[in-house]
């Protein structure tokens, strides 16, 4: 196996996490800001990443900020949040061309890295805030992405399982934000958070590419100096056991021509614990892939769905499933799901299942190092995880799983919630 | 086998065409963990009507290309193929576009064997009347799925707004009562008709040796008998220059309206092949960035006043017998999105494109091509696009670098032409 191994480099209180790699033709930066998932700050977190991309000291107007990453052979920023567990992730990416394949090799490890630090750490200003003209367009537009959930409706239906499922947890807030917040959120305010934020966040930056560690790290570390002192916050874990007393059953209206179906279940399973990967197995042999049990029983063989299918959130310990169907299907649909959680406490898991589930996770593992995101993904899963699981020990733990760990791991699901949006 | 080297990506692309007549292509990457390889039939939603050689003519239900595309899962063992693929530790999925049909794996082990699974699957269709029936209740719910996808129906919205005959405006899986037509006769015919080695490109990309991936294509490409295709015959109805309808209007449940609009590409302009159509395309692609990409006054003010947001997009599309450019996203007030356009492109088309604008668009374009390039999915999906109308997907760079700034001024004059303009536009319900 290629090495897939990331160096780890403090630069005072931020993580610098740095991955040679020659099979890339460009290199990729990304930065994790952390911050707690909560009602006060969900709204303004879920505002930063949109108001920084619209300038920065250099380039103070958006139309500048976007030449310039023209001129810099269309290098991609991206920034926007994300829910994983009860943090709530600020994500910020730059992936620039390696000159090394281009006729007129500009330098643009150092101009981009140099660039994407401005877009962090200096942002465009006047007086005491943002620019306030900036902060009113993407708060129109934040309040635009929050009013627009519902126009996909598999999305729509997967965000209100969550909201009806973990009532009165962090995890029910949309990630995107409430819309009764923005009305009066002020330039000001949001540079006094976003100042906060930087300042007491953690912050892991990654680079992937064909770069050494030095090089990168010495261009950073008198741009990162301002920021990197201090004491930042630390990543724990949301509570992840919580006993279901009984089974909600939740059903929306709306325009629909399909119902949308999603089921939540609690795994009462940490990330951290021994049985994690077991857990893994568990989703793979329910619904992970086209073998697994919903796909065969609910697809294939009642030909109800064109998808149905799970997936875990790993740092909140949820199992999600959805499917798509006939609106007069759904109790044959539930029922068919029902047997199928049943069948796994059961024990009725057979060999080939078993091998199948564990030749495509590691396949699916495997692929991840082809790409530099997901390699940055996995690696800051263990950051946020507070518990380091190298790709190879992952493979090693689901390749010792046996059935009966799949069913120890399968009696501890436990039925939640089932939400339903129809016509 | 022969070797084709590009130096300046650090490439090196190998092909052979088998005596069946298939064309096979094998892209090593270096350091690549995984291998991904597409088995595609040059034959789409578009192809309805067409001729076997030496039988009559026949047109087919709406639809039929991807109900056969599903189908093709299926063995006659009674196990879909799925199944295998997974014992394998293979992720396996298939798609169908407008003009191309598209099976394929990736994998980090066993890459023989689901090479070979891949190659035996799709020449080996098993339809039963059973087998058939089942699979209505599927698509029915695949097609369900698209109708409550409002970006899909905004997109096709477009497509039938632009065009009166060409079959690029039948939805790619068709409607629940035209695949009610569909039976295993069909299907055979269509699968016999198209799915010849003659009409078919291999793409494998990744991590193998080319000498014995080729070496196992040949043997068991050569193991199989196909009888001698003559030339598949298609029939297309004459498309005229004007679009159908100049606003295609709907309201759905949604929470935004939905605007897209662009340019229908006149007839001239679809035939082209080769390196006239790479061209054709490059530079279109180049005037709608200088029209409205991100770093134009025009995007920045319609970002300002609030009339688009970040997913407002832009894509241009040729394929023989069709083109068309498409632009737009959410907004929440289409009628004044409209408005804007209609009054700002015409100044931006007098003014014509600069040469400073001109460089920096086509230096964006060649650093998202080295991106691109970084994706085992992409190259194999793009280059069997190209190379079935004729264009080297390699020819990008050397393509861009080419181009001149008159060329792409001449294309926004081509291309620009209000009579055969087209919106549409998708409005909250109430």
């Amino acid at each position: 196996m290629a090495n897939n191994h990331f160096e780890t480099v403090s630069i005072g209180n931020i993580q610098v996490h740095v991955l040679p790699s020659t099979k890339f033709k460009t290199t990729t930066f990304v930065a994790y800001i952390g911050q707690e998932l909560k009602p006060e700050t969900v709204t303004k977190t879920a505002l930063l990443p949109a108001v920084l991309q619209r300038g920065t000291q250099s380039t103070p107007t958006t139309i500048e900020l976007k030449r310039k990453l023209d001129d810099l052979y269309g290098a991609i920023l991206f920034g926007d949040v994300s829910k994983r567990g009860e943090r709530h992730l600020m994500e910020f990416g730059l992936e620039i061309a390696n000159e090394r394949y281009l006729q007129d090799k500009p330098a643009l490890l150092e101009e981009g890295l140099s660039f994407f630090t401005e877009v962090l750490f200096a942002p465009a200003t006047e007086g005491n805030g943002f620019k306030a003209s900036y902060v009113e367009a993407e708060k129109k537009n934040l309040k635009q992405k929050i009013e627009s959930l519902q126009d996909d409706k598999i999305r729509y239906a997967a965000q209100r399982m969550v909201e009806e499922m973990c009532k009165g947890e962090p995890y029910a807030l949309f990630n995107h934000g409430r819309l009764a917040d923005l009305e009066q959120l002020g330039a000001t305010e949001l540079y006094t958070y976003y100042q906060d934020v930087i300042r007491t966040c953690p912050i892991d930056l990654y680079c992937v590419g064909n770069v050494s560690t030095e090089q990168v790290v010495e261009l950073l570390r008198d741009r990162l100096a301002s920021q990197a002192t201090g004491q930042r916050k630390t990543y724990t874990l949301a509570p992840v056991v919580r006993e279901v007393k009984e089974e909600k059953v939740v059903v929306d209206r709306l325009n629909v021509k399909q119902g949308k179906l999603n089921i939540g279940c609690r795994t009462q399973t940490e990330i951290t614990s021994n049985d994690y990967p077991a857990l893994v197995v568990y989703n793979g042999i329910l619904g992970g892939f086209p073998h697994s049990k919903l796909f065969r029983n609910v697809r294939e063989k009642a030909s109800l769905a064109y998808y149905c299918s799970s997936r875990l959130e790993s740092l909140k310990g949820l199992l999600m499933i959805q499917s798509g169907i006939e609106i007069g299907n759904f109790q044959r649909a539930v029922d068919i799901i029902k047997e199928q959680l049943e069948a796994m406490r059961q024990g009725r898991i057979d060999q080939q299942e078993l091998e199948q589930t564990k030749a495509t996770l590691t396949n699916a593992y495997k692929e991840q190092q082809d790409r530099s995101y997901e390699l940055i993904h996995f690696h800051h899963q263990s950051v946020l995880a507070g518990q380091e699981r190298t790709l190879e020990q992952m493979l090693q733990a689901i390749q010792r799983v046996s059935i009966e760990d799949v069913v120890r791991v399968a009696q501890k699901v436990q039925l939640d919630t089932i939400y339903f949006l129809r016509d | 086998m022969q070797k084709i080297e590009f130096a300046q990506i650090q490439e090196t692309l190998f092909y052979e065409k088998l005596p069946n007549g298939l064309h096979v292509y094998i892209l090593p990457k270096q350091g690549f963990s995984k291998t991904y390889a597409t088995f595609t039939t040059k034959y789409g939603s578009v192809d309805n009507t067409f001729q076997v050689p030496g039988k009559e003519k026949i047109s087919v239900p709406d639809g039929i290309a991807h109900f056969l595309e599903h189908k093709m899962f299926e063995q006659p063992s009674g196990e879909d193929v799925f199944q295998e693929f997974s014992r394998q530790g293979a992720s396996a999925n298939a798609f169908t576009s407008f003009t191309r049909t598209a099976y394929l794996f990736s994998c980090t082990d066993h890459v023989d064997k689901n090479l070979t699974t891949l190659l035996d699957f799709v020449q080996s269709p098993h339809f039963t009347d059973e087998n058939v029936e089942k699979e209505k209740g599927i698509i029915g719910q695949e097609i369900r799925m698209y109708d409550d996808n409002p970006d899909w129906r905004s997109y096709f919205g477009l497509i039938e707004a632009m065009y009166q005959k060409h079959p690029v405006k039948i939805d790619i899986a068709g409607t629940v009562e035209s695949i009610a037509q569909i039976n295993k006769e069909l299907l055979y015919t269509c699968y016999e008709t198209f799915y010849h080695p003659s009409n078919m490109l291999l793409f494998v990309v990744g991590a193998v040796d080319p000498e014995r991936t080729m070496t196992l294509i040949r043997e068991n490409q050569a193991a199989k008998k196909f009888e001698q295709q003559a030339e598949i015959v298609r029939f297309f109805d004459e498309e005229p220059d004007e679009v159908a309808q100049p606003l295609n209007e709907m309201k759905l449940s949604v929470g935004i309206s939905k605007c897209l609009f662009g340019f229908k590409e006149g007839k001239a302009w679809t035939q082209v092949e080769g390196e006239a159509a790479l061209k054709q395309e490059l530079a279109t692609q180049i005037v709608l960035e200088a029209l409205v990409g991100p770093a134009t006054e025009l995007y920045q003010s319609l970002y300002d006043e609030g009339l688009i947001d970040d997913n407002f997009g832009f894509d241009y599309s040729l394929e023989s017998g069709f083109g068309f450019s498409m632009m737009g996203g959410d907004t929440p007030n289409p009628d004044r999105l409209l408005e804007r356009i209609r009054e700002e492109l015409p100044k931006k088309i007098d003014q014509g494109i600069s040469q400073d604008t001109f460089d920096r668009i086509r230096k964006k374009k060649i650093g998202s091509n080295l991106r691109y390039l970084n994706s085992p999915e992409w190259i194999a999906n793009q280059f069997t696009s190209y190379q079935f109308k004729g264009v080297d997907l390699f020819r990008i760079i050397p393509m861009l670098e080419e181009l001149t700034l008159a060329d792409v001024n001449e294309r926004m004059k081509e291309h620009i032409d209000w009579s055969r303009f087209a919106v549409s536009l998708v409005r909250p319900l109430g």
